[in-house]
C-alpha cells in the first residue's frame, strides 16, 4: 500500500488517542492567557506519540486527535462580553516567516525569546528527539538524520526544508492556530532545490517525488482542521508572480508544485497561481492542466491589479509584490501582516432592502442611488463601530514568528449582483417604463411575489442582469463598489490599521441571504445570493465571455481584500492540447482585462451527480456535447445520465 | 435586417480558430437522420419542454394553454428568437479587444447558416468591416450564387461532406448531394482557409466504402472526422418530436 493510500483510506488514524480537557484545571489555577496555551502545548507535546509510517518522506501527525480548548464555556462568555471575539478567538489566516526560521533554524529564536516563546520550543525540541529516536529504532536513517540536524539548526537540504516546514506548520496548529497558510512555497524552497541540483544530489523526477510527499503532508491530519466545511482548512500555497525586486519569480520549482498537484489529486494543499499580464503564455497553460483535474485550482490572481491596490493601500512596494493569500482568496503579506481579513460582511442587498424600506420614497432613479450611496456609508459606519476591544487568545510561537508591521482588518463585500439587478429592475419598471410605482413593488416583493408570476419571470429571466454585458447593470456594479470602497476610506481600527473593501462572500452569502426578504430581481425569501463575486443565481448568463466583460469593468483595485469571480466548465472543455490552450487564452483574458481573481472549475463526475440533486448550485456548469454545449441542469434527466454515464468511461 | 437564431453560445473552442461567439441560425433545408440540433430544422419559433425542470406548479396554464412567458422555473421555453443583423454585431464588436485577446472571432452555425442568405451575408459583410475574423459551419447546401458570396465573407469555412451515394445521401438527408459537392469544389478552388467535415454515424457515413469514397475525393484537402453523439434524442423528446435513429 503507497502512503497516500495509507492516508486516503485512513489506515494512519489507529494511532490516534484523546487527551485530558484543560480549562478547567487551568482556571482552577488562575492561569493567564498566555501560560495556558503554552501549558497545553507542552502537555500536548508531551502526549504527542511519534509515528513514522511506511515510505512517509516527510513525518510528523498528530496522534492525540482533540485539542481541548484553554478556557471555559463561562469564560469565554465573559470574555465576549468585553471583548469582540473573532470566530474562535484564536488567531487565523496568518503566514509566518518561514523562509528566514528554515534557513537559521529555531536557536537564534530560542535565544532572543522570552521564556513562554522559549517553553514551547523546549516542548517542541523534545518531541523532534523523540522522533529521531523513533526513526533511529526503524532503521529509518534518512529521518534520524534530518532530526539530529533541525530544526535546531537550519536546513541544508530541500528535504531538511520541507520537513522543517511540516514541524513549523504543525506547531502554530498545535498552538491552536487555524488555517494557517503555507505561502509562496515555490519561493521559500527554490534555493534547497536548486542547491541539491547543482551538488547533484537531486535530479529533477526525484525532486518530484520529494515534492509530491510533501503536498501529501498536508493531508494527513487535515480532517482535524475543519472550517465552515471539510476542506476549508486554509492550506494555500501560492506560486509564481513577481519577487520582491519585480522580477517573474516563476521558477522549476513552481512547476514542480503544479505538477505534483495535479498527480497526486488531493484538495490540499490548494493552489494558488500568480499571474500578470507578462506572463507567458506556458504557464497558464501549466494552470489549465491542473484545472481539468477537477479540483477546483488553481485559483489565478493578478499581480497587476493587486500590487497596485496594495500599494494604494499603503503597503510598501517591496511587501505588495511579496503578497500571498489567506485561507480563501483575501490578501496577505508574508510575516509582517497581523490583519484580520475576514473581520465582517457588507450586505449590498440588504441595504438597498433598508433603503427602500425608509420613509422617504425615492422620486427618481437618481435619487433612489443617492439614497443607496448613503445607505451604503451608514452600513459601513455601523460594521465597522462593532470591531471595538478586539480580543485573539495569544499565541507566543506564532507572534515571534512575525514581524508584524500591517494590522488591517477586510470587509467583504456580498450579494453585489443581486444588488445590481434588483436595481436595474428597478430602474425598469418603476422609473422608465413606470409600470409599477415603488410603493406596488416593494409590496410585491414583501409577499414573496405571491400572485405575480408572470412578474417573477419577467425578472427573473428577462431583464438584463450582471453578467450579460449590459452596460447599464456593469455601470450599476461600477458604482455601487466605488461606493463600498468610499464608505471604509480614511476609516482607521483600533490597531491604527485601515479597512479594506473586498467582493468575497465567505460563507455570509447564505447568511446575508436569510437576513432579508425577497429581492427585486426575482430572488424569492431564502434564496441564496451567488458565492462571491459572480453572477446571480437565475441569471440567464450568455456565456463566460460577457461574463468576463461585465465583471472586469469595476475598478477592483480598490477592492482588493479579495473575492474572485467562478465559473464552471465541463472537463470536456480541456480534452486536448488545444482546448487547454484556448482556455489558457481565456484566462490570460481576464487578467489583460483587469480581472482580480479568478476560479476556473473543471467539473467532474462527481460534481455532475451533485448538479443532478442540488441543480441550484451548478446553474452556470457547461458541459460540451459535440456540435453543441448546454447547461447541464437545463437537460433531461435522461440526457443528463447520458452525459454521466459517458464521463464515466473517459476516465 | 432580421434573422432568426435559437442559440448563441460563447466561448466555443471546437467552431473555428480560437475562443468563438457561435450564432446558431434557426432553420435547416436538410432533414439529417442524426441531427443533434433538431431546435434548428424548423425556420418558426417552437416551444421546448425540459421535463427535469417543470415542478408541475401549473403557473404556465392561460385560457387552457401553456404559456412559456408564464413558467417560473425555465421548464417551458420559447425557442427562436429574432434578432437584426445590428444587434447581432454590435454583440460581437462589445467584446471585439477580447475576441482579439483570445484569437477568435465569430461563427455562423445552424440548423444551416446559409438558409438565411440574405441576413448571414449582411452580418458578415458588417463583422468584416469591423476587422472580427468570421467563420461558418455549413453543410454546402446553398445557392451557388449565395455560397460564392457568403464565403467571400469567411476567413474561415467548416463545411460538412457526409456521404458520397447520392440515393443514400437523399435517403438519409433528404437532399440531393449534387448541389453539395458542385460547392465543395468551389471551396476547394476558392485560396481560402477551411476545412471538411464528416460526422461518422455508425452504419451510415462511417462505412469502409463511404470514408475510402470521401478521401478519395477530399485529396489532400484539410479533413476532420467527428464521431458521433448518441444524445441527441433527449431533445427531439423535448420537442415532441420522433428520432428515426433511436
Amino acid at each position: 500500500m503507497t502512503l497516500k493510500d495509507t492516508i486516503l483510506n485512513k489506515k494512519h488514524i489507529h494511532h490516534r488517542i484523546r487527551i485530558e480537557e484543560m480549562a478547567e484545571d487551568f482556571k482552577r489555577r488562575h492561569l493567564s492567557d498566555r501560560e495556558r496555551v503554552v501549558e497545553r502545548f507542552e502537555r500536548m507535546c508531551e502526549k504527542e506519540k511519534p509515528v513514522i509510517l511506511d515510505d512517509q518522506q516527510i513525518v510528523m501527525m498528530r496522534t492525540v486527535e482533540n485539542l481541548p480548548d484553554c478556557f471555559t464555556a463561562e469564560e469565554w462568555d465573559e470574555n465576549r462580553r468585553h471583548h469582540y471575539v473573532h470566530e474562535t478567538g484564536y488567531v487565523s489566516n496568518l503566514l509566518p516567516d518561514y523562509e528566514s526560521l528554515i534557513h537559521d533554524g529555531l536557536l537564534p529564536l530560542y535565544q532572543k525569546s522570552d521564556v513562554y516563546v522559549q517553553r514551547e520550543l523546549d516542548a517542541l525540541f523534545s518531541l523532534c528527539d523523540r522522533y529521531q529516536k523513533e526513526a533511529e529504532k526503524m532503521g529509518r536513517m534518512d529521518v534520524a538524520e534530518s532530526f539530529s540536524w533541525i530544526p535546531r539548526k537550519g536546513a541544508r537540504t530541500l528535504k531538511e526544508a520541507f520537513q522543517f516546514f511540516r514541524i513549523l506548520h504543525y506547531a502554530y496548529l498545535l498552538e491552536g492556530g487555524y488555517q494557517i497558510v503555507a505561502g509562496r512555497v515555490d519561493q521559500i524552497f527554490y534555493p534547497y532545490l536548486k542547491k541539491d541540483m547543482e551538488e547533484r544530489r537531486l535530479s529533477e523526477s526525484e525532486a518530484l517525488e520529494l515534492v509530491k510527499d510533501f503536498f501529501l503532508s498536508f493531508n494527513i491530519d487535515s480532517d482535524f482542521y475543519d472550517g465552515v466545511q471539510q476542506g476549508d482548512n486554509g492550506q494555500s500555497v501560492v506560486l509564481g508572480g513577481v519577487d520582491k525586486s519585480g522580477k517573474e519569480s516563476f521558477n522549476l520549482l513552481s512547476k514542480l508544485c503544479l505538477q505534483a498537484s495535479k498527480e497526486n489529486r488531493l484538495i490540499d494543499p490548494k493552489i494558488n497561481l500568480r499571474v500578470s499580464k507578462e506572463t507567458p503564455l506556458e504557464i497558464y497553460e501549466l494552470g489549465s492542466y491542473l484545472t481539468k483535474e477537477g479540483l477546483g485550482f488553481p485559483q489565478y490572481l493578478n499581480d497587476d491589479v493587486i500590487i497596485e491596490g496594495l500599494i494604494k493601500k499603503g503597503y510598501a512596494l517591496e511587501d505588495a509584490r511579496d503578497y500571498a493569500v489567506a485561507a480563501c482568496w483575501e490578501i496577505i503579506i508574508p510575516k509582517k501582516g497581523f490583519e484580520v481579513v475576514n473581520i465582517g460582511a457588507c450586505s449590498f442587498p440588504k441595504v438597498l432592502e433598508d433603503v427602500l424600506h425608509s420613509k422617504r420614497k425615492a422620486e427618481t432613479f437618481d435619487e433612489l442611488m443617492i439614497q443607496v450611496k448613503n445607505q451604503i456609508e451608514i452600513e459601513c459606519s455601523q460594521i465597522i463601530s462593532q470591531y471595538q476591544q478586539v480580543y485573539f487568545v495569544p499565541a507566543p510561537l506564532m507572534e515571534a514568528s512575525l514581524d508584524i508591521q500591517y494590522r488591517n482588518f477586510g470587509i467583504h463585500g456580498t450579494g453585489c449582483s443581486t444588488a445590481v439587478d434588483s436595481l436595474w429592475a428597478l430602474k425598469q419598471l418603476v422609473y422608465d417604463e413606470k409600470q409599477f410605482s415603488i410603493d406596488e413593488i416593494i409590496e410585491i416583493t414583501d409577499h414573496n411575489f405571491e400572485g405575480y408570476p408572470d412578474l417573477l419571470h419577467r425578472l427573473r429571466y428577462e431583464l438584463p442582469k450582471m453578467g450579460q454585458n449590459h452596460s447599464g447593470c456593469d455601470d450599476i456594479a461600477c458604482t455601487l463598489l466605488k461606493w463600498f470602497c468610499e464608505s471604509l476610506k480614511g476609516k482607521k481600527n483600533e490597531w491604527g490599521g485601515i479597512f479594506r473593501a473586498g467582493t468575497g462572500t465567505a460563507m455570509f452569502y447564505l447568511d446575508h441571504a436569510n437576513e432579508i426578504g425577497a429581492s427585486c430581481d426575482g430572488r424569492k425569501k431564502g434564496e441564496p445570493f451567488s458565492a462571491n463575486y459572480s453572477p446571480s443565481l437565475y441569471a440567464k448568463i450568455h456565456g463566460p465571455l460577457s461574463i468576463i466583460e461585465s465583471f472586469t469593468k469595476p475598478d477592483v483595485c480598490d477592492a482588493m481584500n479579495g473575492g474572485p469571480l467562478t465559473l464552471e466548465f465541463s472537463s470536456s472543455m480541456f480534452a486536448d492540447p488545444q482546448s487547454i490552450r484556448k482556455t489558457a487564452l481565456f484566462v490570460k483574458a481576464f487578467v489583460q482585462k483587469g480581472g482580480h481573481q479568478l476560479q476556473c472549475n473543471s467539473v467532474n463526475l462527481n460534481d455532475l451527480k451533485e448538479a443532478q440533486h442540488h441543480p441550484e448550485r451548478f446553474r452556470h456548469l457547461i458541459v460540451r456535447i459535440w456540435g453543441w454545449s448546454a447547461y447541464f441542469v437545463e437537460l433531461d434527466k435522461d440526457f443528463q445520465d447520458h452525459v454521466i454515464a459517458r464521463q464515466e468511461y473517459a476516465l | 435586417m432580421r434573422g432568426m437564431i435559437f442559440d448563441v453560445q460563447e466561448m466555443t473552442v471546437h467552431d473555428g480558430p480560437g475562443c468563438r461567439i457561435t450564432f446558431f441560425l434557426k432553420g435547416c433545408p436538410l432533414t439529417c437522420r442524426w441531427c443533434h440540433n433538431p431546435e434548428g430544422q424548423h425556420f418558426e419559433q417552437e416551444i421546448m419542454f425540459v421535463k427535469n425542470r417543470c415542478t408541475h406548479c401549473g403557473s404556465c396554464v392561460q385560457n387552457g394553454k401553456r404559456n412559456p412567458e408564464l413558467c417560473p422555473t425555465g421548464a417551458l421555453k420559447t425557442c427562436g428568437q429574432q434578432i437584426t443583423s445590428e444587434e447581432l454585431v454590435q454583440r460581437a464588436v462589445k467584446m471585439k479587444s477580447t475576441l482579439e485577446m483570445l484569437e477568435g472571432g465569430v461563427t455562423f452555425s445552424g440548423g444551416e447558416p446559409c438558409a438565411q442568405p440574405e441576413f448571414l451575408l449582411d452580418c458578415l459583410t458588417q463583422l468584416k468591416k469591423e476587422g472580427i475574423h468570421t467563420a461558418i459551419e455549413t453543410s454546402g447546401y446553398c445557392d451557388e450564387i449565395w455560397f460564392r458570396k457568403i464565403i467571400e465573407q469567411c476567413d474561415y469555412v467548416m463545411m460538412d461532406l457526409k456521404l458520397m451515394d447520392d440515393h443514400q445521401h437523399y435517403q438519409m438527408t433528404g437532399v440531393s448531394n449534387k448541389i453539395i459537392l458542385k460547392n465543395a469544389e468551389i471551396l476547394k478552388n476558392s485560396g481560402l482557409s477551411f476545412c471538411f467535415r464528416t460526422p461518422l454515424i455508425p452504419g451510415i457515413t462511417d462505412t469502409e466504402k463511404n470514408l475510402s469514397e470521401l478521401a478519395l475525393w477530399i485529396g489532400q484537402s484539410p479533413w476532420e472526422k467527428i464521431p458521433y453523439n448518441e444524445l441527441a434524442s433527449v431533445k427531439y423528446e423535448q420537442l415532441n418530436r420522433t428520432y428515426s435513429l433511436k
